[in-house]
């Protein structure tokens, strides 16, 4: 490889390492004035349409009087749980999927795991999600469970991956040697070395969870009982071009700046984490 | 067993897989259509007699095969809401989809392709940083907005106002652009995004390789290793890329614009299909883009070792 070549680090391509760092900060400090700022319920519906910006609305009104600081601080706080249940969830399920499907690598179990990932990634996404919906209508989170059931399949072939290329090891290799259970090796043994892969998954689980809801309830199929950044987008269509622009910018920079703060901290775990830069 | 055959019998398989989903969401948890078609204030036997025609009383896997004997037949019923069959509906709705989504894919992935050689080329100086970080912002801006964006400020008197903010009455090229290009825009600016960085990953990891050291020490200069090695080396990956983002782009990407852009697509028909809870056509667009991926897959395998004659050596994984 080149690094026998050229023995200096590259630098890191990103101008600002802390770009993402700060950008996450600000997000965080931007939610915590909202939640203390004394504003009014994100429900009522007031005579005042579409005021501007002001003490008692600092990011004014929608075009139903509804505060759109309170809808926007709401509609974040929807998002991150939104992000961080699907996250958690299909991530932990694609990793004890993987463990498995790399630990009996070419068994049966291995083949059945595969052949699930297989099917789930050729079912269109937005369509499977709406079909879910439509099939666990009296359930108010089928759209989580949709997201669970579709984001996990990345994480599987990865770790699935990453099991098989550390199988080989002599460390793994004296674990067994020595008796350890194959739960007790892949735990200990083989997850914290592919901990880096695993962590920078799942934030790519996190922010295709956000960029897919901001789309399904922008489409109307999300949870409509409450307020998310999709369906202020969804509201601000008709707002931009009667020329009302403070809905649709709440909504957009807020997840904007979740998305690209989350993105910039997971390349920098990518690029720091990646064995071929030889950081070591 | 030959590779041929281990290949063909898992696409049946995933086949298998993906018909069983899609009938269980779409059929068998699907919508009862019994009431709808049995009219106002239905007694019992006649809700029963209706149920016993569509065949809502027979056991799981009697229901799996039929469902799969119309599908494999293209027997896809009418669409509720408007009564058309809804292999018609496809085959009117598919074309304008294409002539839609194409163009903007294939400009975008092109754009992408040609940002990377100059970012893979300037490997580590300024052009390649700039572009990952204009990548990296690119693709945390959400579709959604873009569209927006570009609609407010190509599309309405607040901005240039150029072109119609929705419909779609293409005759020819002129009628083609007028409709087509705020879409096309938006769809090329998410497609260069999404794929700069990892065809910037591909090349680069081609530009470690010795060939081209070599090529590079005889004096070759960036065209000519760029188009005339790396390039012909890295279409597998490309155009596994292009492959499997495809339906997606042609299922997922129409949705948000034609419902957007009211443009009579695929897109709008799931879209409506999805609110009216029209079940024959979902079920068609779910299983049949699903049948799709599969089949593309399936037949990537044999397209692939003629490109490159060393994968015909062990099996592709994707």
């Amino acid at each position: 490889m080149s690094s026998s070549l050229n023995q200096t680090k590259p630098a890191d391509p990103i101008f600002f390492p802390q770009l993402g760092v700060l950008v996450f900060f600000g997000l965080i400090v931007v939610l915590i004035i909202m939640a203390v700022y004394p504003l009014p319920d994100w429900q009522v519906i007031s005579p005042d349409r579409f005021a501007g910006i002001s003490q008692e609305h600092p990011l004014g009104t929608n075009a139903l009087g509804q505060d759109i600081a309170a809808r926007a601080a709401q509609a974040s706080w929807h998002s991150l749980r939104i992000g961080f249940i699907v996250t958690i969830c299909a991530g932990f399920l694609g990793m004890l999927l993987g463990l498995v499907s790399g630990w009996y690598a070419g068994r049966w179990p291995d083949a059945t795991i595969l052949w699930l990932t297989g099917v789930m990634e050729a079912i269109p996404f937005y369509l499977f999600v709406a079909a879910v919906a439509y099939a666990f209508r009296q359930l108010s989170w089928s759209m989580e469970l949709a997201m669970v059931v579709t984001f996990w399949t990345t994480m599987t072939r990865l770790v699935r991956a990453e099991v098989i290329r550390l199988k080989q090891r002599d460390f793994i290799l004296a674990a067994r040697a020595i008796g350890l259970s194959p739960a007790k090796t892949l735990t200990s043994h083989i997850l914290p070395n592919a901990l880096p892969v695993i962590l920078v998954q799942f934030s790519m689980i996190f922010i295709a969870a956000i960029k897919a809801e901001v789309i399904l309830s922008f489409l109307g199929l999300g949870n409509s009982s409450t307020i998310s950044w999709g369906l202020m987008i969804s509201e601000s269509t008709q707002e931009v071009i009667a020329g009302h622009y403070l809905n649709f910018f709440s909504a957009s920079i807020l997840l904007f700046m979740l998305i690209y703060s989350v993105s910039l901290i997971t390349d920098s775990l990518q690029t720091r984490t990646d064995p071929r830069q030889g950081v070591a | 067993m030959p590779i041929f055959i281990q290949k063909t019998l898992y696409s049946l398989s995933l086949l298998l897989g993906v018909t069983f989903i899609s009938f269980m969401l779409m059929v068998y948890f699907g919508p009862d259509r019994s009431y709808a078609i049995a009219g106002k204030n239905p007694d019992a036997a006649q809700l029963e007699e209706i149920r016993q025609q569509l065949g809502y009383n027979q056991p799981l896997t009697s229901r799996y095969l039929g469902y799969i004997k119309d599908l494999a037949s293209f027997n896809l019923g009418l669409s509720e809401s408007s009564g058309k069959p809804v292999a018609r509906l496809l085959a009117e709705t598919i074309p304008t989809s294409l002539l839609l989504l194409l163009p903007g894919f294939l400009i975008g992935n092109l754009l992408a392709l040609m940002l990377a050689m100059i970012a893979a080329w300037y490997k580590h100086s300024w052009p390649d940083r700039l572009l990952t970080n204009l990548s990296l912002l690119g693709v945390s801006i959400s579709f959604l907005i873009i569209i927006i964006v570009l609609s407010t400020w190509l599309c309405t008197p607040q901005g240039l106002n150029l072109f119609p903010s929705r419909g779609w009455r293409v005759d020819g090229l002129s009628s083609w652009l007028t409709y087509a290009t705020v879409p096309s825009l938006a769809l090329i600016f998410v497609t260069v995004f999404f794929n700069l960085r990892f065809y910037r990953a591909l090349l680069l990891d081609e530009m470690e390789q010795d060939y081209i050291r070599t090529a590079r020490a005889y004096g070759a200069g960036p065209f000519a290793i760029m188009f005339s090695e790396a390039l012909p080396n890295t279409l597998i990956p490309i155009l596994t890329r292009l492959l499997f983002s495809l339906p997606a782009i042609l299922v997922s990407g129409s949705l948000v614009l034609e419902s957007y852009f009211g443009i009579p697509g695929i897109g709008k028909v799931s879209f409506d299909a999805i609110f009216n809870a029209d079940q024959p056509v979902l079920n068609a667009i779910v299983s049949l883009s699903a049948v799709m991926i599969v089949v593309v897959t399936w037949l990537a395998d044999f397209i692939y070792p003629r490109l490159d004659p060393r994968i015909s050596q062990h099996l592709v994984v994707r």
